[in-house]
């Protein structure tokens, strides 16, 4: 049954992101993409992939709207009654032909949880961090533990880059972010 | 055959698998409404509709992450139904805001 929730999911974000990609006006391609989110966080719920999942909730839902939702009252709103995007035919066949290789590619990944994944051509490592994790770092989740355990510098070196680079774009806008006109 | 009745009778009922079934057809039917919900969004014809729709949506996600979550067996999607409880609210007033008051959004 679960097969029947995931066809039906995979018909909703399809069409999603179809109407993303071929509307004109700017503020219906916002709303329309916020539904696009829905659906891409209701893929990683039901994959089992929670924390993803939350992410998805937060950025998708709320921050990126939000973020366009400002830069369009910064800017300036094109003013027009067509309802969608004219077709560009090199941009399309560009995209086309990269669909064409990635749907090609689809077939030659290990099906989930198979003998020959790709997790499991170095045993000894995987094997390390599922017997180990808990008791090293105290997390639950396998995935946490590597990310802010093991490789806790690694991930503390990324967040220090997202965070000079949002005091980066805080100077540029002058700090006017959240501030009207 | 080594199959003893009671084994032969447990796959409905007895094991929860007959409710975890009920659980995931039912998330998939509130998947078909939100596409029903989507051509709303589509079809517009003003902000006003488009927002709303969305809004729904939101509101049906809720309720298809509670059921997931239930079907699944995994408790922690309820708490990314909460966060999707909040966030829909905020983006359905920062959208408003904007449409009403040109330019403010917070």
């Amino acid at each position: 049954m679960s097969e029947l929730f995931a066809g039906v999911l995979f018909a909703f974000v399809l069409a999603a992101a179809v109407a993303t990609a071929a509307f004109r006006d700017t503020l219906t391609v916002i709303v329309v993409f916020a539904a696009y989110s829905l659906g891409m966080a209701l893929f990683y719920a039901f994959l089992l992939a929670p924390d993803v999942a939350m992410t998805e909730a937060a950025i998708g839902a709320g921050v990126t709207t939000l973020l366009l939702l400002l830069t369009l009252a910064k800017t300036v709103r094109e003013d027009t009654d067509q309802l969608l995007e004219s077709v560009n035919v090199p941009a399309v066949l560009v995209f086309g032909g990269l669909l064409v290789v990635m749907v090609a590619s689809l077939g030659e990944f290990p099906a989930v949880g198979a003998d020959d994944a790709m997790a499991w051509y170095n045993p000894e490592v995987t094997q390390h961090y599922i017997a180990n994790a808990y008791d090293d770092t105290g997390v639950e989740n396998a995935v946490t533990a590597v990310l802010a355990g093991y490789r806790g510098f690694d991930t503390f070196g990324e967040a220090v880059v997202v965070f000079s680079a949002g005091i980066a774009t805080l100077i540029v806008l002058n700090k006017e972010v959240f501030t009207r006109e | 055959m080594s199959t003893t009745v009671s084994q032969a009778l447990q796959p409905a009922f007895a094991t929860g698998e007959f409710i975890t079934q009920v659980f995931l057809v039912a998330a998939a039917l509130f998947m078909l409404l939100a596409i029903a919900m989507f051509y709303r969004a589509v079809k517009g014809p003003t902000t006003q509709d488009r927002v709303l729709a969305v809004n729904v949506l939101g509101t049906n996600t809720v309720v298809v992450l509670a059921l997931l979550g239930a079907g699944l067996g995994e408790p922690s999607l309820l708490d990314i139904a909460l966060v999707y409880a909040l966030l829909n609210f905020l983006m359905a007033v920062a959208i408003s805001k904007f449409t009403v008051e040109r330019g403010g959004v917070l």
